[in-house]
C-alpha cells in the first residue's frame, strides 16, 4: 500500500523519566533538528510501558509506536528495562495478531545524553513507518 | 545538577579563593567573584544572546573544532544554568586589540570627549547582546566583588590539571594536529560535544580509519612524573568500546600500553570485553617517534612491541595521548593561603592517608577527588562524601529541619477545575508557535476554566500571574505548557505548594525542549505538534489525584556490623557527629585484618599496622560509640529509617537503629593447592609472610633465608574464579619484597600487570627495583612453575619482556593471596536484608559512580571490602563515605516518602507474588490477610515509584500513582482526538 501524498505518520513516543525523555530534552538544548510527527507520553520507567498503552495507540489511530527506555544496565530502577523487552514481546506478539507490520513497533535505548541519537531515532523510525503508509489499523479508527 | 538547586548549597562560580583566616569551626575565607556580565538571577537560558553575538571567540573546551561565541555557555548542563561573557573575546573589552590598537582608540575618545561634552565614553561597542536579551540579564557595570564567608570547615576539591603533551615534543602534540589528547577526544565523544560523539581527524574533520592510544604519557618516569594516573587505562578502553560501536567507519583501535592497570571493581572484565570482542588490540610498548607522513596525511609511529620483542612501525589516522594528571597549578598558592601543605608534586598533602584519605595537615581542612593525586571517579565519590562526613564535626550543631508550616490546604475538590498557563519564553516559543493559538486550543478542552498566556512563567511575575489563577478560577488542576518538567517542575510545583494547592495536581506540557527547539523547519506541524501535546496534558491533568507526601519516623541512630578498620572508622565519623552508635563485632578484639598479628608493616609508609589500629581504637572509644565484641547479628528486620536488629552473643538484645553500614569486610582466597600450597612446606601465602615478620623474620630450616619469590594474582583475575582484580596484593607483594631485599634476600616477583596505583606505590615500586627486586612479567594464559618435591627450590617461567625463561632459587615461595567475598556473611545478609551480590560475589553498590556505598535497600549503606576488593586507604574512605551517606538520613527524625508510588488493590489481587519477584527494591511483599489467604503489599517506604510492578500485574490489582493507566490512556487518546479551533 503506498501513502497518500502529503500523508504524514502519526507516531507516538513511550519514554523513561530518566534516560530517553531526558535525551529528546538534550535535542532540544543542542537543537537538533528532527521529525514533528511524533507525541511523546513520559513514565518514570521503561518498565512501566505494558501492553495495553502500545496497543491502545494503535488501535486509536497510531501509524508507529516507539518505546524507549535507558541502556541496559543504566535504568535508574537497575532492571525496569529488561521487564521492559519482556513487555515489548508480549505487546508484538499481539501486534502481529493484529495484522500489522512489525517495523511499526521499535524498542531503542537512548541515554540522557544522547541527544543526536534521539533525534536520529524519531527520523529514522519517522522516515520507515512513513514508507509503511497508515496503519491497518488506524483508517479503521479514522 | 542537584547540587545547584539543592537549597543549602550557595554555588559561587568564576570565584577564587584569596585569603583564609580563623581556625577550625570558624574560619573567615574571602572569596573574589569575577563578573560573568550575565545577571544570574535574570537570565532564563534561553540563548538569544549567542546567536545575536557577531563574535568568535576561541574555545579551550572545544580544541578549536568548534567556534564559541564571546558569551556562551561553557557546556549544556553547566550550573548555574547561566551565560558568561568572555573578556578576551568580546568587542566590548577591547582585549583583543593590541596595547597599542587601544591606546590609540582611547585617545581619541578622549578628544572627542574634550570637544564634545555630551559625548560618552562608556558606550558599547558592540550590544548585541545587550538588545537581544529580553530580560535585561546582560550587564556590561558588573565589577568583581569579594565576599568574606564564615565557615566552619572547609573542603578542597580543585582537582587535576591535564599535564601539557606539548613538553615532550616526540609526541608531537601540538605540532601535529592529529595528536590529540584524551580530555579532547572524551570532548568528541560527548553527545552534547563538539562534533555530538563522533571521532574527527581535527586537520580535516574526517572519521579516522585508524586509532592510537599511548598510555601513560607524562606518568610513570615521563616527565618528570613518577605516580600513576589511574584513570587512563580504563578510560582508553572504554573509548575505544564506545568509538568501535558507534562509528563502524574506524576499523581499528590499537592501545599502547605499560601495565593494563584494571584494578577497580569490574574492570579486568570490560577489558576482557574489549579483547574479545576485539574492540581494540593490546600493544605493550611505547612509541619512539611519532611523525606525519605528507603522502597521504597519515601518522607514523615507531614502537617496540616488548611483548613480541619486535620494533613496529603502525600507521594511523589519529594518535590519542592518554595525558596524566598534574596537579593544579593554583593548588601551590590554595594549600598557601589555607595553610595546608602540598607533596612533592605540588598535590594537596595529607596528613596520614592510612588513617584518613581526606584530612589535610590542617584540622578543619578537608580534600577529596584528584586535588590529592590522580583517582578514579568512585573514589572520589567516595572521598567527598567522606570528607563532608569529618567536615560535619566542624559546623553547628543545629541542623535542618524538613520544612517550615506548611499553608492551610486548599479545598480542590469536585470536578476538574483545570486552568492553563501557555508560555512564550520570550521567543523561544514564541517565535515559532503561535502562543494565542494554544491559548485558545487550550480554553476549548472540557474541564479547562481558563487559560492565559505569559512571557516568562518561570519568572516572578510568571509564578504571581499562576497564583492569581488559582485563586481567582478556583482551580483544582494546572497545566503548565512551557519547557521540561524535569527541570521546571520542581519550580512550580514549589509555588503551588506554597498556595496550599497540592503540587501533584500539576501537570507540565513540554512544548519549548521538545518542540520549538527541535522543529524550526515545520512550523505548521509544530503547530499541531504543540496543540496535541497540549490536549494530551490537559487530559491527563483532568484525571489526577492529590497525593499526599509521606513521613517515617526515624530512629536516629546506627548499627555498624564489623569492627575491622572500616567499621571502625564508619562508627567513629558517626559517633563524633553525635549519633548513638553501636558496632558489633562477632570476635572478641577489633582491627580485623590489622589486628597482630596479621599485618605487620603498611605501605607505602612502612608504619608498623598495630600502632595505626591503636590510634583508630582510642578515637572510637573516645567518640562515645558502643562497642560490643563477641557479638554477632543473628536477624534484622524493618526498613530505612527503623529497623530492629536481634543481637546474640555477650550481649542479646533487640536492637532498634535507623541506619545500617555493613563492614565486616572479605575473606582471603584459599590456594587450594595452587603452586604446590600445602604440599611443598616452605610455599606461603602472603598473609602468612606478614604473621613471620612478627616472629623476626621468615626462616627456612632455622636459617636465614638467601632467595624468595613472589607469585602475584593467586586467585585474583582467573577466568575460571574470580575475574576481578584484589587491587592490594600489588603494592603489598612489592612491600614484602623491599622488605626482604633490604635484609639481603634476592627477591623475584612474577607478576601479571604491574598495578601500583595507590598513592606512593609506583615509588615504592621503582624504589624495590632499585633496591635489586627482580620483576618477571607472566605471559598472560601461563603461570609460573614451583620446582621441588619436598619443598620449593626454584621457581622458573618465562618473561614475557625478556623474551627468556627465567629460572630463580627461592627458598620461600610466597603467594599473594586475592580477596573473597566473605561467607557465609555474604550470602546471609542477603538473605536477612535482601541486599544485591554482583556476579564477582561482593555486594553491589548502587550505582558505581554516582552512589557507590549505598544499596538497593535503602538505610543501608557499604564499608570498605564488603563491596569489593580494596586496600586500607580506600577501605578507610568508603567508610566515612558511608558514614555521611548514613548521617544524611540520620540528621532528621522523620524521611519524607514519594507519594507517587505503587499501591495494591487488596481485593482484585491474588497473591501470586510476581510483583515480589520482580522488584529490585523489596517493596512488595505478601501478607496473610486471613487464613490462607495472601495479598500483595507495598512498602512506600521501599517504593521507588518506576511502576514496572502495576504494569507487570497479571489481575491489574497493583496501580501506579501518579502514573495510572487512566492517566496514560487519556493522554493516548487526547492526542488522536481530533482538533477543534
Ligand atoms: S528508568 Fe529508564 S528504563 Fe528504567
Amino acid at each position: 500500500m503506498s501513502a497518500p501524498e502529503g500523508w504524514n505518520p502519526r507516531i507516538v513516543v513511550f519514554a523513561c523519566n530518566w534516560c530517553s525523555y531526558a535525551g529528546a530534552d538534550t535535542a532540544g538544548v543542542s537543537r537538533i533538528q528532527h521529525q514533528p510527527h511524533f507525541r511523546m507520553i513520559r513514565v518514570m520507567c521503561s518498565g512501566r510501558i505494558q501492553p495495553g498503552f502500545v496497543l491502545r495507540a494503535f488501535e486509536k489511530g497510531a501509524d508507529g509506536v516507539l518505546v524507549s527506555g535507558c541502556h541496559i544496565g543504566d535504568c535508574h530502577y537497575l532492571f525496569g528495562n529488561e521487564r521492559a523487552v519482556e513487555q515489548f514481546e508480549k505487546t508484538r506478539a499481539v501486534t502481529r495478531i493484529l495484522g500489522l507490520e512489525d517495523e511499526r513497533l521499535r524498542l531503542e535505548w537512548i541515554s540522557a545524553a544522547e541527544g543526536a541519537r534521539f533525534a536520529q531515532v524519531i527520523d529514522q523510525f519517522t522516515e520507515r513507518v512513513r514508507a509503511l503508509g497508515p496503519s491497518p489499523l488506524a483508517r479503521e479508527a479514522r | 545538577m542537584d547540587a545547584g538547586r539543592h537549597p543549602l548549597i550557595d554555588v559561587v562560580t568564576n570565584a577564587q579563593v584569596v585569603a583564609c583566616s580563623g581556625e577550625p569551626g570558624a574560619f573567615r575565607v574571602r572569596v573574589r567573584k569575577r563578573p560573568r556580565y550575565v545577571r544570574e538571577d535574570r537570565c532564563v537560558a534561553c540563548g538569544l544572546c549567542v546567536e545575536a553575538c557577531p563574535q568568535v571567540g576561541g574555545n579551550e573546551f572545544d580544541m578549536g573544532i568548534k567556534a564559541r561565541k564571546a558569551i556562551y555557555r561553557p557546556f549544556p548542563q553547566s550550573v548555574p544554568a547561566t551565560y558568561v561573557v568572555d573578556p578576551d573575546a568580546c568587542l566590548n573589552f577591547l582585549n583583543f586589540l593590541t596595547p597599542k590598537q587601544r591606546d590609540r582608540l582611547e585617545r581619541i575618545r578622549a578628544i572627542k570627549a574634550r570637544k564634545d561634552p555630551a559625548y560618552r565614553t562608556d558606550f558599547l561597542v558592540c550590544g548585541h547582546c545587550v538588545s537581544a536579551c529580553e530580560v535585561q540579564a546582560i550587564d556590561f557595570d558588573m565589577q568583581p566583588e569579594e565576599t568574606d564567608l564564615e565557615v566552619g570547615a572547609i573542603l578542597v576539591a580543585t582537582g587535576f590539571q591535564e599535564f601539557d603533551a606539548r613538553s615532550l615534543r616526540t609526541y608531537g602534540y601540538g605540532r601535529l594536529p592529529n595528536v590529540v589528547t584524551s580530555l579532547e577526544l572524551e570532548r568528541m565523544l560527548n553527545a552534547s560535544g563538539v562534533t555530538q560523539g563522533h571521532v574527527v581527524r581535527p586537520s580535516d574533520l574526517r572519521t579516522p580509519r585508524r586509532i592510537l592510544f599511548v598510555q601513560c604519557v607524562g606518568a610513570r618516569g615521563e616527565g618528570g612524573r613518577p605516580y600513576c594516573s589511574r584513570f587512563c587505562c580504563m578510560n582508553a578502553v572504554k573509548d575505544s568500546l564506545l568509538i568501535r560501536q558507534h562509528d563502524p567507519a574506524v576499523e581499528e583501535v590499537t592501545i599502547l600500553y605499560t601495565d593494563m592497570r584494571a584494578f577497580g571493581k569490574g574492570f579486568d572484565d570490560f577489558v576482557e570485553r574489549a579483547r574479545s570482542e576485539e574492540s581494540a588490540i593490546f600493544l605493550r610498548g611505547r612509541p619512539a617517534t611519532i611523525r606525519h607522513d605528507p603522502t597521504d596525511d597519515t601518522l607514523e609511529v615507531f614502537v617496540e612491541d616488548t611483548l613480541a620483542h619486535e620494533p613496529r612501525r603502525i600507521r594511523v589516522d589519529l594518535v590519542v595521548l592518554s595525558v596524566a594528571a598534574a596537579p593544579n597549578e593554583g593548588a601551590v598558592e590554595l594549600a598557601r593561603m589555607l595553610g595546608i601543605e602540598t607533596d612533592a608534586y605540588g598535590f594537596i598533602a595529607r596528613r596520614d592517608p592510612a588513617v584518613s584519605a581526606v584530612e589535610t595537615c590542617r584540622e578543619g581542612i578537608f580534600v577529596a577527588g584528584s586535588a590529592v593525586g590522580p583517582q578514579v571517579i568512585p573514589d572520589s565519590v567516595a572521598q567527598a562524601s567522606a570528607a563532608a562526613a569529618r567536615a560535619a564535626r566542624f559546623l553547628s550543631a543545629e541542623r535542618v529541619t524538613l520544612d517550615p508550616e506548611p499553608p492551610p490546604p486548599l479545598d480542590l475538590s469536585g470536578p476538574p477545575r483545570i486552568g492553563v498557563l501557555v508560555c512564550h519564553c520570550g521567543i523561544n516559543i514564541a517565535g515559532l508557535l503561535d502562543v494565542s493559538n494554544l491559548v485558545d486550543h487550550a480554553a476549548a478542552q472540557p474541564g479547562v476554566v481558563a487559560a492565559v498566556d505569559d512571557a516568562f512563567a518561570c519568572s516572578s511575575t510568571g509564578q504571581e500571574t499562576l497564583a492569581r489563577l488559582v485563586a481567582e478560577h478556583r482551580l483544582n488542576r494546572v497545566v503548565v505548557a512551557a519547557c521540561t518538567p524535569r527541570t521546571h517542575e520542581p519550580i512550580f510545583r514549589e509555588t503551588l505548594a506554597r498556595l496550599g494547592f497540592n503540587p501533584y495536581l500539576l501537570e507540565m506540557v513540554n512544548i519549548r525542549d521538545q518542540c520549538s527547539w527541535v522543529h524550526a523547519h515545520h512550523p505548521t506541524e509544530a503547530q499541531e505538534k504543540a496543540r496535541a501535546l497540549l490536549r494530551m496534558g490537559i487530559a491527563r491533568a483532568g484525571h489526577l489525584e492529590p497525593l499526599e507526601e509521606g513521613r517515617a519516623p526515624v530512629t536516629r541512630s546506627a548499627l555498624v556490623i564489623g569492627g575491622g578498620i572500616a567499621g571502625i572508622q564508619a562508627a567513629t565519623d558517626l559517633a563524633e557527629q553525635g549519633f548513638p552508635v553501636t558496632l558489633v563485632e562477632r570476635s572478641s578484639e577489633l582491627g580485623g585484618r590489622l589486628a597482630a598479628p596479621r599485618l605487620w608493616h603498611l605501605y607505602p609508609t612502612d608504619r608498623p599496622a598495630v600502632e595505626v589500629l591503636a590510634r583508630k581504637v582510642e578515637r572510637l572509644r573516645a567518640s562515645g560509640a558502643r562497642i560490643l565484641t563477641d557479638t554477632e547479628v543473628t536477624g534484622i528486620v524493618g526498613c530505612v529509617g527503623s529497623f530492629q536488629a536481634t543481637l546474640q552473643g555477650a550481649v542479646t538484645e533487640i536492637l532498634p537503629v535507623g541506619a545500617i553500614i555493613l563492614a565486616f569486610g572479605a575473606d582471603l582466597a584459599d590456594p587450594a593447592g595452587a603452586y604446590g600450597h600445602g604440599r611443598l612446606s616452605n610455599v606461603i601465602t602472603s598473609e602468612d609472610l606478614e604473621r613471620a615478620f612478627f616472629e623476626g623474620g621468615p626462616r627456612v630450616e632455622g636459617k636465614p633465608l638467601r632467595s624468595a619469590a613472589f607469585v602475584l594474582c593467586v586467585g585474583s583475575r582467573d577466568p575460571e574464579g574470580f575475574s576481578g582484580c584484589s587491587r592490594y596484593c600489588c603494592p603489598t607483594a612489592v612491600k614484602q619484597a623491599l622488605a626482604l631485599a633490604r635484609q639481603g634476600v634476592d627477591c623475584t616477583v612474577f607478576y601479571r600487570d604491574m598495578r601500583t596505583v595507590s598513592s606512593g606505590a609506583e615509588e615504592m615500586y621503582r624504589e624495590a627495583r632499585g633496591a635489586g627486586v627482580l620483576f618477571v612479567r607472566v605471559p598472560s594464559g601461563s603461570h609460573a612453575q614451583v620446582l621441588g618435591e619436598t619443598r620449593a627450590e626454584r621457581v622458573r617461567c618465562r618473561d614475557e619482556l625478556l623474551d627468556r625463561v627465567i629460572e630463580v632459587p627461592a627458598d620461600l615461595v610466597v603467594l599473594s593471596v586475592g580477596m573473597r567475598a566473605r561467607q557465609p556473611e555474604t550470602a546471609r545478609f542477603h538473605d536477612i536484608l535482601k541486599i544485591t551480590v554482583g556476579l564477582d560475589g561482593f555486594f553491589l553498590e548502587r550505582h558505581p559512580e554516582l552512589a557507590p556505598v549505598e544499596t538497593a535497600v535503602e538505610g543501608v549503606f557499604l564499608a570498605g571490602t564488603v563491596q569489593g576488593p580494596k586496600d586500607i586507604v580506600d577501605s578507610v574512605a568508603q567508610a566515612s563515605a558511608a558514614a555521611a551517606k548514613a548521617s544524611v538520613l540520620l540528621a532528621h527524625d522523620q524521611v519524607r516518602l514519594d507519594p507517587a508510588v505503587s499501591v495494591v488493590d487488596p481485593d482484585r489481587c491474588r497473591g501470586c507474588g510476581q510483583c515480589v519477584e520482580i522488584c529490585q527494591f523489596h517493596a512488595p511483599a505478601l501478607k496473610e490477610i486471613e487464613p490462607g489467604t495472601w495479598v500483595a503489599e507495598v512498602n512506600p517506604s521501599l517504593c521507588k515509584g518506576c511502576g514496572t510492578c502495576a504494569s507487570w500485574c497479571p489481575s491489574g490489582a497493583i496501580t501506579a500513582r501518579h502514573f495510572t493507566n487512566r492517566q496514560v490512556e487519556a493522554m493516548v487518546d487526547a492526542l488522536f482526538a481530533e482538533a477543534s479551533p
